[in-house]
């Protein structure tokens, strides 16, 4: 009879303990993107193509020239770890697979690192330095992005040309974002890059414990290792050799 | 003097002390978080923005009492931002502190309406911007009928109503006074605009206070602040039109013109085009028909034929006559065109619907040389064709794609063309021996006037299902073309070696043919896990055809009918198809393999004339065959992939070979029918090779293609010497075992210097073997080709672009009957080119092409040099001019040339046309010229 009660005590005591280490609610969970590709507008946004050719472009393709992928996001108070999903949102494309580039993004905001495993121009580099994240300019404007009230925030990446309006929760307390993006009082659960070229929207979002697995770079493929100084340079390189040929830099990177 | 000292003392003594105290180098801000009515607000978030522009410097997160602190910060001008879910947020200038603690005391955030927030942030999921008092709605998140004023819409913004006379209040205020785009509109009456704008011009709405009337002018705030609207305009860009339109003359009666213009606002697009010369342009370009077309132009893609390859029964009818150039380099034309589109789309509904018309008149002179091989020895024909053709088209087409909800979507679309050809043409043939003696001479005369029209139509529906995965499609479509026409012959027949008198004959033809389609297809898709799916498809076709072919000689007893030469025969082929596929998709492996049972079945009843007895045995023709199919695609991870696929076919035969009697429209080439012929059936074999590397833009491409035929269609052919007549060539079709034909290219493009010299270089061997019997001796003629180009780009500057390349083409003809007759067709050509805006926005641009055909076994050798070359200038406001003086064929040598050999025959083609001309044109175009010299484009 005592025994039980013991243990019951004690399991009553331990609650307090077990729930503490659980992050707290908002803290650590799995978010899934949505992306929408807007090839008109990512031509527009090439100012160094003729005016005429981009005005084409929109008039023949407009707004056929859509299409849509999923992302995904573990994140937990520590760390967060961006990912292409297995899933596409395209049920015409459940049939048919497509050989993905390697795309791992791990930002560690207790250690202040990030470290990139992806690839670019056709070679798989680890992107490992101190965390770096945009000089991020505040807004006024509300919206809310799959249940969540956020506020506004813009940058402009002078290297890609591209300005970028950033929706950050209120409520969920992590300055992990999509992709490459970070900084923010609150989670980026929107992205809207060159006026819709690119929107990347949480569509998903769970709380719940994660373990440091999931928020760990997978072995493989192994990249080689870089600074973002050199990143930051071989993209400089490579989209300063497409302006020359006058060709899109975003067939071959990353928008 | 004392007064200076004094204030130099007071500076000495005073100052130090105060200064360091203004300005600590670093300090703690602090503060408490609450709402207006002094409720702590718990976690809320506390950013620091740089004043100047926002930027965001520190941020942190308040307590559970709402208190916060920022430690040993550098102690400057902020602005401090605080928000909270549910308030307006907060902003307050915080200056440099002389203290090295800074505490703000409290701050009291404003509760943001909760309809607002409800309505506009949570249900309508709009941007609600807050800046200071205003409050911006975006108009696009409330959806308005098309059509809707502006007033319609406000009825649907939260916090806004709108009485039965139009008055307007916003959060319980009247609204006094409405800007568009920060402007009044007509006066002061508020409600001008609101009745009188479409909801759709908006891009946002505005609610703010505004001081007074009389605090703008006095300057004095009387504290009375009015309630304002401003509506937003949209963009500009969203809405408006381009064209372009150019007039050439030239020399040698030359003319051209062309002309555009497009308008288009955010759903819609409106397009006309019309052009007219005589330099051999029968159409418009890729470019001009894209933009014509605009967002219609890539809708022609819809597949409703599902299931593997062969599935469809596809039903093309001719396209020449088109509105694209599809002039093939023989004679001089004159042509006319023009067309309308239009295009809407919301997208959730797609439409679009054109008319084009055309018509072309074709004159030229064509000089053949065909060489027959026989077992006996060879033969040769000269012919000098002389033609007219006058073709008139008007084509009307129309799409509609509707997506009903997120999980139907249908597609409905059909096509009208109707045609007129009205041709006239000359043929003399000279026959010799192969010992160069002449034979006959036969002339023939032809007159054709046909009409015609075609419908193709077709419905396609999808549906997903609840589950990942599956889907269900069904499509139906109805084909129907129909012509009639008058086919008048005449023909003389000069026997040149008993010397009898020459033969007249003639055959006024009337000709109908009716053929109908009707086609329906469906396709479910079911997922069995992750990576496995299984699709299973079921084809179904019907087609009839009536085809009358009348023929009379006019001479005799005014018109009595030929009957050898008579035909009418109704037919039907009907097709079902049922079948699997199962296929793997995972990382970049995708495999397909299935099976599909085929049933065909061929009716066919031949006579002379319609209700006359039948002629043999009417065709009961009925084929079953198993089709199996594999496909492979691998991506490996390094953007290099390969691919694989198997097909088997089975193709049944024409009606037109397996008619009873014989087709004569000239009396020395019989083509006899055979109601015994089997289907085709052939296995196919495709690999391929891709590679690209995306930091050079290097490529490689190979592709390998291998059929092999179970049973062939050939056509044999009797070729007899007949007394008084000549030789005479029959041919029939009948099946063949074996043949084979295959076909291997690759493509490769890459830099040499980056962003200046790139190289391209392509080429592929194809070759078969066909088997036909000549005279009952079987003769197997292999032919095999070779072909190769290889081009260079260099843009040394982003004014100057060269480019040139050359290409070689051997094609080698080898008949079993007789090897001394093996041809070798030679095609080789070289070009330059060079593009050169020489001065600003003048342009030179040449090229030279040389093109050389020969083969040595005929003794046949032309060679034929091109050069054009042109200068341009673009001028006027907005490089919306532009001048052009162009030289065409400048040595004057431009002739079409074909080289072609086959089964037991060669024949060599020259045909006239268009040579060297002047031409000076003159354009406009709205959008302004593109200057500078243009690399790529997009694609």
């Amino acid at each position: 009879m005592k025994l039980p009660l013991l243990f019951l005590s004690l399991l009553l005591l331990a609650l307090p303990t077990l729930a503490q280490e659980l992050p707290a609610d908002g803290q650590a969970g799995h978010v899934r993107f949505l992306i929408t590709h807007n090839w008109t507008k990512k031509m527009a946004s090439l100012d160094y193509m003729s005016e005429q050719s981009r005005q084409k472009a929109q008039y023949m393709w407009g707004s056929r020239s859509e299409w849509k992928e999923y992302m995904e996001m573990y994140f937990s108070p520590d760390a967060s770890l961006y990912f292409l999903s297995e899933e596409s949102p395209d049920p015409d494309l459940e049939t048919y697979s497509w050989k993905k580039d390697a795309y791992f993004i791990r930002r560690d905001f207790a250690g202040a690192r990030q470290s990139d495993l992806l690839t670019l121009t056709g070679k798989t580099y680890l992107v490992d330095d101190s965390l770096r994240c945009p000089a991020w300019k505040i807004l006024n404007d509300l919206k809310e992005v799959a249940g969540h009230v956020c506020m506004s925030a813009s940058w402009v990446d002078t290297l890609k040309g591209q300005t970028m309006l950033a929706w950050f929760a209120l409520d969920i307390p992590s300055s992990a974002g999509p992709e490459r993006l970070c900084g923010l009082p609150g989670m980026i659960l929107e992205i809207d890059i060159n006026n819709g070229a690119l929107v990347i929207a949480a569509d998903k979002i769970d709380f719940y414990p994660v373990d440091a697995g999931k928020l760990a770079l997978p072995s493989k493929p192994k990249g080689k290792k870089i600074s973002e100084a050199e990143y930051q340079s071989i993209l400089a390189k490579y989209i300063a050799e497409k302006r020359e040929n006058q060709e899109p830099w975003f067939w071959g990177l990353r928008y | 003097m004392r007064k200076f000292t004094l204030l130099c003392c007071f500076l000495f003594f005073i100052l130090p002390h105060i200064l360091p105290a203004q300005t600590p180098n670093r300090v703690t801000l602090s503060g408490t978080v609450a709402d207006t009515s002094g409720a702590e607000i718990a976690l809320p978030t506390v950013m620091l923005l740089n004043p100047q522009d926002s930027t965001l410097l520190n941020y942190t997160r308040g307590d559970e009492k709402g208190q916060f602190v920022f430690k040993n910060i550098p102690n400057k001008s902020y602005l401090l931002k605080v928000s909270y879910i549910g308030y307006i947020p907060l902003q307050v200038a915080v200056e440099p502190s002389p203290n090295p603690e800074n505490n703000l005391g409290m701050l009291g955030m404003k509760p943001l309406n909760e309809q607002l927030m409800e309505v506009v942030v949570r249900t309508a999921k709009a941007a609600l911007s807050i800046r200071g008092d205003t409050v911006e709605y975006d108009p696009s998140s409330f959806k308005v009928p098309p059509g809707s004023s502006v007033e319609d819409l406000l009825r649907r913004l939260p916090g806004i109503e709108v009485d039965a006379e139009g008055n307007i209040r916003a959060q319980g205020q009247d609204i006094r006074r409405v800007y568009v785009d920060g402007k009044t509109f007509f006066g002061d009456d508020p409600k001008a605009a609101t009745k009188n704008l479409g909801a759709e011009t908006l891009s946002k709405v505005q609610v703010y206070d505004e001081a007074s009337e009389q605090t703008k002018i006095t300057g004095i705030d009387d504290g009375k602040e009015i309630k304002v609207m401003n509506l937003e305009l949209k963009d500009e860009y969203k809405k408006g039109s381009f064209g372009k339109v150019t007039g050439a003359v030239g020399t040698e009666e030359r003319l051209a013109g062309r002309a555009s213009y497009n308008r288009f606002n955010e759903q819609e697009q409106l397009s006309f085009i019309g052009y007219g010369n005589n330099i051999n342009e029968t159409g418009v370009n890729w470019e001009d028909y894209g933009e014509f077309k605009g967002q219609g132009a890539f809708s022609d893609f819809d597949n409703g034929d599902f299931g593997f390859e062969g599935g469809g029964r596809g039903y093309y009818f001719s396209s020449s006559g088109g509105p694209l150039n599809n002039f093939d380099g023989r004679g001089f034309t004159e042509n006319f065109g023009g067309g309308v589109n239009y295009n809407f789309d919301n997208k959730k509904t797609k439409v679009n619907a054109s008319y084009f018309y055309n018509q072309t008149d074709l004159t030229f002179r064509e000089y053949t040389t065909r060489n027959n091989f026989v077992e006996e020895g060879t033969f040769t024909n000269e012919d000098t064709l002389r033609q007219d053709a006058f073709q008139r088209r008007h084509s009307l087409s129309s799409r509609l794609e509707h997506e009903i909800d997120s999980s139907n979507n249908i597609i409905v679309k059909a096509n009208l063309a109707l045609r007129e050809n009205d041709t006239q043409q000359a043929k003399s043939q000279y026959f010799t021996d192969n010992l160069d003696m002449p034979i006959n001479r036969l002339l023939t005369a032809t007159d054709n006037l046909t009409g015609a029209g075609d419908l193709t139509s077709a419905a396609i529906f999808r549906h997903r299902f609840r589950k990942k995965g599956r889907t269900f499609a069904a499509s139906a479509g109805f084909n129907a073309t129909g012509n009639d026409g008058d086919d008048d012959l005449l023909f003389q027949n000069l026997f040149i070696r008993t010397e009898d008198p020459s033969e007249f004959f003639r055959q006024d033809a009337d000709v109908a043919n009716r053929t109908q389609q009707l086609k329906s297809s469906l396709l479910f898709t079911e997922p069995l896990s992750k990576k496995w799916f299984v699709e299973s498809f079921y084809n179904f076709s019907q087609t009839n055809n009536l085809a009358d072919r009348q023929v009379e000689d006019p001479t005799q007893n005014g018109g009595e009918r030929i009957d050898s030469l008579s035909i009418y025969y109704d037919n039907q082929v009907l097709y079902n198809r049922l079948g699997s596929v199962v296929r793997y998709a995972h990382d970049g492996l995708n495999i397909g393999m299935g099976l599909a049972a085929q049933q065909l079945q061929l009716k066919g009843d031949y006579a002379r004339g319609e209700g006359e007895p039948a002629l043999g045995d009417p065709v009961r023709l009925d084929f079953f065959n198993w089709i199996p199919y594999a496909s492979m695609e691998y991506e490996f991870t390094n953007n290099m992939s390969v691919d694989f696929d198997y097909r088997y076919s089975v193709n049944e035969p024409s009606f037109t070979d397996l008619q009873p009697v014989a087709i004569i429209t000239n009396p020395l080439f019989v083509r006899e029918g055979n109601p015994a012929l089997e289907p085709e059936r052939m296995h196919s074999i495709n690999l391929g090779y891709n590679y690209w590397n995306p930091a050079s833009f290097a490529n490689i491409g190979v592709h390998g293609g291998f059929n092999v035929y179970d049973e062939q269609i050939v056509y044999n052919q009797t070729v007899e010497l007949i007394d008084s007549v000549g030789l005479r060539t029959t041919t029939a079709p009948a099946n063949a075992k074996g043949g084979y034909g295959y076909d291997f290219w690759f493509w490769s493009n890459f830099p040499i210097i980056k962003t200046k010299l790139s190289a391209g270089i392509n080429g592929g061997l194809n070759g078969r073997l066909a088997p036909a019997f000549v005279n009952d001796v079987k003769n197997e003629t292999r032919t095999n080709g070779v072909d190769g180009r290889f081009s260079l780009n260099y843009t040394p500057s982003n004014k100057l672009i060269l480019n040139g390349g050359i290409s070689v083409g051997l094609d080698d003809v080898q008949y079993s009957i007789q090897s001394q007759q093996n041809q070798q067709l030679i095609s080789n050509s070289a070009y330059a080119g060079v593009k050169w805006e020489f001065v600003p926005k003048t342009f030179v641009e040449s090229n030279f092409n040389y093109n050389a055909n020969r083969n040595d076994q005929t003794g046949f050798e032309q060679n034929v040099p091109i050069w054009n070359a042109s200068v341009r200038r673009i001028f006027g406001p907005k490089n919306r001019w532009e001048t052009r003086l162009a030289a065409f064929d400048l040595l004057d040598r431009r002739v079409n040339v074909v080289q072609r050999a086959t089964q037991n025959y060669v024949t060599t083609s020259v045909a006239e046309t268009l040579a060297q001309y002047f031409m000076l044109s003159l354009s406009y175009n709205v959008r302004g010229f593109e200057t500078g010299v243009k690399k790529r484009g997009f694609w």
